[in-house]
This record gives C-alpha cells, sequence and structure tokens, in this order.
C-alpha cells in the first residue's frame, strides 16, 4: 500500500498534532474577525454597542490584534512549523500528547488573557496587554512545544539544513527571547519612564518580524519548490537572506519613536536599519518570485500556492512601503496616523495568513487524505484577496489623508481631520464584513476534512495510532 | 547552519546585541533620570530650596491612570508632543514644548501611545477644561464634540432624577430634554489624572518654544491667573497663595488634589471652596484647620460630607504661619470669593492660642463651631 511511504508514515503521525492546532487557530480566526468587526463598526458609529463596558473600543481593539497574533498566529505557527519539520527532518512527530497539553494551555491562557483584557485588567504596552497572571502559562506552554519541535529536528534523517528550517526554527526560538526579555524588563525588573516603551515597541514590532514573518517565509521556501517541483532559483542567496533579517529586522523596529521623548540615536538606528532592509527583502523576493514565475501557469492552477505567491508578493510590497515610511520626511506626515493599520493588517493578514492558507491547503488533504472541493478554496481565495486589497487600499488613501490633514494645525482636530478619515472607516468595516465571511469560508473548509464527522475522526486517530 | 547549537547561538547573538543597545544601553543612559530644576546652579547642581519637576501624579490621580490603561485610551490617544522637526504637535497648541524622557520618569506605566484617532493629551491639564466638561465629554463626547469618534462610557456614571444630586447636566438639542449624571469614583479618578497631565515647566535639557500661537497659549494660562483691581500687597499674596494650592511637592498644600483646580471639590466627597460659607466665614476655624486638619460630618453651603482632611502640607501639618495665610487669601479671593484677607499674624496668633495640642489632632465640626476658643 501507499500508505507505506516515509510521508504518509510522518503525515500520520502529524494527525493529531495539526489537527489540533489548526482547527484551535481557527476558532481564533474567526474570534480576531469577530473583534475586528466589532472596532470597525464602532469606529463608524461610536453609540454601537456603548453602553457595555467590555465592549469599548479600546478593549476591542487590542483584544483583536492580541486574539489575531497569539491566538490564531500562534496556533498556526504550530501546526505549519510541525508539519513542515517533520517533513524536512523525515521524523515522525513523538510526543503528540504532550504538544496537545501544551497547546491547551496557551488556548487557555490567550482565553483568559482576552477576558481580563475586557474586564479592564490591560496594561497597555503594545502586544503586552494580556494580563501579567497568563503570561507564566503562556511561556511554559510554548516552551514545552519548541521542545518537542527541536526533538523534531534533532532526529532528522539528513544532517544538511535548507532555508525552511532555518526560518522556522529561528522564529520558534526567537519568541520565547523576546517574551522573556519583554517580561524582565516589564516586571520583574521594571524599567523607567519611556525605556518602558522602547521596549515595549521593540517587543511588539520584533514579534512581527522574528516570529510571524520568518515561519510564513519557511513555509514559502519549503511550498514554493514542494509545489512546482523545481529548485529556488538563486538559493545560495537564501542564506545571507536569513542572516540579513536576524541581524537587521532586531535595530529596524524602533523607528516608530521618532521625533518621542526618547534618545535621539534610537529611531535614527532604526531608520538606517530600515532602509538597510531593502536587502532581504530583494533576497526573498528574488527567490520566491523567480522560481514562481518560470512556471506561472502552474501557480495560478494551485491553489495553495496561488495563496502563497500572494503572500510573498504582498512581503514584498509591504516591506518595500515599509522603507519608504520609515524615512523622516515622510514619517514626520504618516506618524501616529492609521497607517499603522495598514502595516499590521498588511504584515498579518495579506502576507503572513496567506501563505498560513496556502501551507494549510496543502498540508491537509496529505495529512487527512481528504481533498477540500476546489470552488471552497476558490472562493476564500477571492473573497480573503478583495478584503484584503480593500482593506489596505482604505488604510492607506486613509491614512494619508489623516496624516497631511493633521499636519495643518489651523484645521481643527474632530470636525475636520478624523471627520475627512471616517468615509475610510466605512469602507474597512465592509472589508472586515467580506473577511470575515472569507475566514469563515476557511474554518468550514479545514473542519470538514479534520471532523467529517466527529465519531469517524476519533476511531481513525485510535487506528492510525495502533498501526 | 548544520549544527544546531551554533546556529542557536547564532540567532541568539543577532538578537542579543540590538537588545544590549536598546534595553540595556538605553536603561544605562538614561533610566535612571531623576526630577530636577528648571535651571541648575552654575555648578550644575540643583539649588536647596528649587522647586523639582516633573512632580508627582496626587493619589487619585495615579489611580485615574490606571483606569486609563483599562479602558484602553492609549489605543487612539497618544501623550508625547514631538520635536519640531520631525511633527507638528507644538504648531497644534499640544504643547508648550516638546516632551522629553524625563517628563516620564515618575510614571508607573508609560503610556506613550502610537495613534492619533483622538488629539494628543500630554498637556490636557493645560487646556482649561473643566472638570464638568471632561465628565461630561466622558459621558458622551458627541454631546460636546458632535464629530467625536471618541466612545462613550455611560458606565462611569449613574443618572440621577434631580438637578441638586448631579454634578453635570446634559441637554438635549432636539428637544431640550435634560439629563443629570453624577461620576463614580472611577469617573473622578480618570477626570483627576487627565487634569494633570501638564508639561507646564522648562527643565535644563529644554525650554518652552517661543512661537506666535505658543504666546497666546501663554497668555491665556496667564489672564486667567490676574485679578485686575487687587492692590499688589494681595496680590502678591494671591499669586503665593496659589502656588501653595497647587503644590503637590515639599511647601505645597496639595489642595488641588481634593478642592480641584477649580475650587468646586468632588460631589459627595470632597466639600467646594467657591462660593463656600466656611471659606467666606470665620477666618478663625480656617486657620486651625489649615494646622491641624478636619475630620466627620461638616456641613458645606446645606450640603453634609463626612470624610477627613489630613492637615495640608508636605509633611502634614508643615505649613507656615505666612503659608497658611497666603493660601487662605487665595482661597477666599478666586473663583468668584471676594472676602478680607488672612495676615500671617493672625495666623500666629491662633497658633499661640493651640498651644499644646497635639499635632495632627484634627478638629471637628462640633469642635470649632463651639463657642469656647
Amino acid at each position: 500500500m501507499s500508505t507505506d511511504s516515509p510521508d504518509k508514515i510522518i503525515d500520520r503521525s502529524a494527525k493529531l498534532v495539526f489537527s489540533f492546532f489548526i482547527s484551535s487557530a481557527g476558532l481564533w480566526l474567526l474570534v480576531a474577525a469577530l473583534f475586528a468587526y466589532l472596532a470597525a463598526a464602532k469606529l463608524t458609529d461610536p453609540f454601537f454597542l456603548s453602553t457595555y463596558e467590555f465592549l469599548t473600543y479600546g478593549k476591542i481593539k487590542v483584544s483583536q490584534a492580541n486574539a489575531f497574533v497569539y491566538g490564531w498566529g500562534g496556533n498556526a505557527i504550530f501546526a505549519v512549523s510541525i508539519w513542515i519539520l517533520a517533513r524536512l527532518s523525515q521524523a515522525e512527530v513523538r510526543g503528540s500528547i504532550f504538544l496537545i497539553f501544551a497547546g491547551v494551555i496557551w488556548n487557555l491562557a490567550i482565553t483568559f488573557g482576552l477576558l481580563g483584557i475586557l474586564d479592564g485588567h490591560m496594561s497597555g504596552h503594545e502586544m503586552l496587554e494580556m494580563p501579567t497572571e497568563v503570561w507564566p502559562a503562556m511561556l511554559i506552554s510554548y516552551l514545552i512545544i519548541t521542545f518537542l519541535i527541536l526533538v523534531i529536528h534533532r532526529s532528522r534523517q539528513i544532517r544538511e539544513t535548507i532555508a525552511p528550517q532555518w526560518f522556522i526554527l529561528a522564529a520558534i526560538l526567537w519568541f520565547p527571547a523576546l517574551f522573556l526579555i519583554a517580561w524582565n524588563g516589564m516586571e520583574l525588573n521594571p524599567a523607567r519612564g519611556t525605556v518602558q516603551t522602547v521596549l515595549s515597541m521593540w517587543y511588539g514590532q520584533s514579534l512581527i518580524w522574528l516570529w510571524l514573518t520568518p515561519v510564513a517565509l519557511g513555509a514559502a521556501y519549503y511550498l514554493i519548490p514542494a509545489i512546482l517541483g523545481r529548485t529556488i532559483d538563486k538559493y545560495y542567496l537564501a542564506i545571507f537572506g536569513f542572516w540579513c533579517i536576524a541581524a537587521l529586522a532586531p535595530w529596524s523596529v524602533v523607528h516608530h519613536l521618532e521625533g518621542g521623548p526618547v534618545p535621539m540615536w534610537i529611531p535614527a538606528i532604526g531608520t538606517v536599519m530600515s532602509i538597510a532592509m531593502v536587502f532581504p527583502i530583494a533576497v526573498a523576493s528574488t527567490n520566491f518570485h523567480a522560481t514562481a514565475f518560470m512556471d506561472i501557469g502552474k501557480v495560478w492552477d494551485s491553489l495553495p500556492l496561488r495563496f502563497v505567491i500572494f503572500g510573498t508578493l504582498s512581503y514584498t510590497v509591504s516591506s518595500y512601503i515599509g522603507v519608504v515610511f520609515s524615512l523622516p520626511t515622510v514619517a514626520k506626515i504618516t506618524q501616529f496616523t492609521i497607517i499603522n493599520e495598514f502595516h499590521f493588517n498588511q504584515r498579518v493578514y495579506g502576507f503572513f495568513s496567506m501563505i498560513i492558507f496556502g501551507a494549510v491547503y496543502f498540508a491537509l488533504p496529505r495529512i487527512t487524505n481528504r481533498e477540500i472541493p476546489k470552488g471552497a478554496k476558490s472562493f476564500h481565495f477571492w473573497t480573503s484577496t478583495f478584503g484584503v486589497l480593500l482593506l489596505l487600499l482604505a488604510y492607506l488613501i486613509g491614512g494619508l489623508t489623516h496624516g497631511v490633514l493633521a499636519g495643518q494645525p489651523s484645521l481643527p482636530w474632530s470636525s475636520s481631520v478624523i471627520q475627512s478619515i471616517q468615509p475610510y472607516f466605512l469602507i474597512t468595516k465592509f472589508a472586515f464584513v467580506i473577511l470575515a465571511f472569507s475566514q469563515l469560508v476557511f474554518v468550514v473548509n479545514v473542519w470538514r476534512v479534520i471532523f467529517p464527522n466527529p465519531i469517524s475522526f476519533i476511531e481513525s486517530c485510535k487506528k492510525e495510532a495502533g498501526a | 547552519m548544520n549544527n544546531l547549537a551554533k546556529f542557536i547561538v547564532g540567532i541568539f547573538l543577532t538578537l542579543g546585541i540590538a537588545w544590549l543597545a536598546f534595553v540595556v544601553g538605553a536603561r544605562s543612559q538614561y533610566g535612571d533620570l531623576s526630577p530636577t530644576a528648571s535651571v541648575l546652579e552654575d555648578d550644575g547642581t540643583v539649588a536647596e530650596d528649587a522647586e523639582l519637576f516633573p512632580i508627582a501624579l496626587s493619589g487619585i490621580a495615579q489611580q485615574g491612570a490606571k483606569e486609563y490603561a483599562s479602558l484602553g485610551c492609549v489605543t487612539c490617544h497618544t501623550q508625547q508632543v514631538r520635536r519640531v522637526e520631525t511633527g507638528f504637535d507644538v504648531e497644534r497648541g499640544w504643547g508648550l514644548r516638546p516632551s522629553v524622557p524625563r517628563d516620564y520618569v515618575l510614571q508607573k506605566h508609560v503610556l506613550l501611545g502610537n495613534s492619533r484617532i483622538g488629539p494628543d493629551l500630554a498637556n490636557l491639564g493645560l487646556r482649561d477644561y473643566s472638570d464638568e466638561w471632561l465628565h461630561q465629554h466622558i459621558f458622551e463626547p458627541q454631546s460636546l464634540v458632535p464629530s467625536s469618534l471618541c466612545p462613550p462610557s455611560p458606565f462611569l456614571y449613574t443618572e440621577v432624577g434631580e438637578e441638586s444630586e448631579s454634578l453635570v447636566t446634559i441637554t438635549n438639542e432636539e428637544d431640550a430634554s435634560d439629563r443629570y449624571i453624577k461620576p463614580t469614583i472611577r469617573a473622578d479618578r480618570l477626570v483627576a489624572y487627565l487634569q494633570s497631565l501638564k508639561q507646564d515647566y522648562e527643565l535644563p535639557e529644554i525650554s518652552f518654544l517661543k512661537s506666535e500661537e505658543e504666546d497666546e497659549v501663554e497668555a491665556v494660562v496667564s489672564v486667567a491667573d490676574k485679578s485686575t483691581d487687587a492692590p499688589k500687597w494681595l496680590q502678591d499674596q494671591i499669586d503665593q497663595g496659589k502656588e501653595v494650592y497647587m503644590k503637590a511637592a515639599t511647601g505645597g498644600g496639595m489642595c488641588f488634589t481634593c478642592h480641584q483646580v477649580n475650587g468646586e471639590g468632588l460631589v459627595g466627597q470632597f466639600p467646594p471652596l467657591a462660593g463656600s460659607d466656611w471659606v467666606l466665614g470665620s477666618k478663625d476655624r480656617l486657620i486651625k484647620i489649615s494646622m491641624y486638619g478636619l475630620m466627620g460630618e461638616i456641613e458645606v453651603n446645606g450640603v453634609k460630607y463626612n470624610n477627613v482632611m489630613a492637615p495640608p502640607g508636605i509633611p502634614p501639618g508643615s505649613l507656615t504661619d505666612e503659608q497658611i495665610a497666603n493660601v487662605l487669601t487665595y482661597i477666599r479671593n478666586d473663583w468668584g470669593n471676594s472676602a478680607s484677607a488672612v495676615s500671617p499674624e493672625e495666623v500666629a496668633t491662633v497658633r499661640a492660642s493651640l498651644k499644646g495640642r497635639a499635632p495632627m489632632q484634627m478638629f471637628t465640626a462640633a469642635e470649632l463651631s463651639s463657642p469656647v476658643q
């Protein structure tokens, strides 16, 4: 039987873990979508649900970002990293029960963290808003998962490592380091004054650059050659791209502090390093797109790959835009505007999530032996593409308007500056509805192949565990 | 790349160097800044009697900072005035000068923020909003600024049936109906915090920026201070008294933290000074309260209060005769009050008559109104 091929055995060993993480990721995605809609609706009508304290805008907005990054992002990272590393190591996933145990704790910690935010225990520091009580649970569960991922990697059959492994392993290991640094500087050994701000800005932005981004890049480095059946063009550049990101990204993220009450060298270094980021961006986009465009017909035909290439294109564009917006002359206009939302959504939705969607659509049929209907995937792709482009366009144009008008001191704030960007909030609300719908389709697609029938799923897992 | 240990060392090194620079470096460079005087002595030291900035938040304002964080205000409001070359903040009138790291050293959680759907709040306390205005704005921003996107927070207020119990009356323009709202303690904390947000002092590293707009802002600030027709000696006493009233550091009375900048007090908690029958009445009682504090139930303008007023001053009860005379003269002559000045000699007389009273032994209303003494 063909099920005896090594890949099949590995896929079977990953089935339970992958199914668990990706189905929880899907639920978080829906939670984030709901929060995103509520937040957008509140910006178009401030009286919408305004009598409920736990639904006040500040809490909803923060909950959305946390549910999206830690809930959806975290679970998706675990699922995709475990599967890709197992495949590349040609090693089975071991300790599933511990992985799931840690996963449950991770999800519970985030659940309580979000409830804490809604209940009013928010700290106000970017991406560290969840109450400190849940931080130990997050860190411990994450470390258990990290350990088991390292076990997979250590038991690899081929000693040589390749680009996807570097990116994914580095991301997996960077997160706890960042988290510990933030924890130390915020709680254990609190920094005074605006050193706190430097730290929280550094942490919040690094989370995106050193955790979400490398996993998505690693997945793209794996999926593009795997689906196209050809090697990465100019692969020798990949190692340069990797170390550039490792060396430059942690420096570049602080340029957002430009002009603020911190020593001037901090944002200045951030700006210089942001400009230097063109090198790793160019490497990744050359690798991906030179390879993909040799066989563009095949890219179009394969839905997983279409998602991935959308993501890599989005990465290239958003990163270059990021470089331009970090230039002091431009930053003077765009700083503190809703361009921030553009960056966040571009990176987390347009890039990271799209690649994860592709990876999931590629992996799931292999793991479960069930096909996802092409129409359903295609519907998901088009609604996502349309929704995300609409969202980004609204935030981009809205953000520029915001910045230009805010820069004219004679214009009154609410009645002129904010009033002028209100139509864009209406568009984002509409875009979030489309995206929520699209994400619902994704979750249904995933859940339908994982749990076509809950009882038979458990039976099949038992049988396969016995085999 | 094939050796896992070397790989791990490599990726942590790249992260570690950036951490060293931004976190450790920034911390050692300016992590131990402390309050200082606006102007240093020639040898770079702080004069002994100089007033230090920034000043610490009052207790109620610190609690307000927690409410501010918990409600997520920081998602839409920054608290930083950018340097002129990187932003328009000073031109917009959001501050007298750019913010500097030292402004934030006394804050437990620094909430600079990085998004401005609402205006910057670093100097909200300088914009002369009354507490009532802020309360109404928090309750329902759109009743004051129709185009505001700020979410209303009715959950911080209770609506009461009668105007007399409320602090703020909101009139609906369409049908001219009135709503009466009363702040909860959380709303009071939040407003106290918002009113405390001001970077209205110069530091050795930064001075006020002088531009046309600036002069106007300062003019607005100082116009409020000056009542025009008082003789010079009285005006001096009022000015110095105001300083004692507003100061929350050594030598100050911290009066405003409870009785508020506008002298209105807080409904149900701290009695008003503006128009108060106590303030405009017997000097003797006022002097005694200023030395020893007051506790228990009292009735001010027909409204009963029951609270504790510690002896004013830092440390409590430390105000000198002159400071007491000045601050009493001030509260008797601001916010529409007009009554005779209190002289240091009068204070000295009362102090002599109370010789033998234990320090910190607070008065009660009954004791003050009894004919003995």
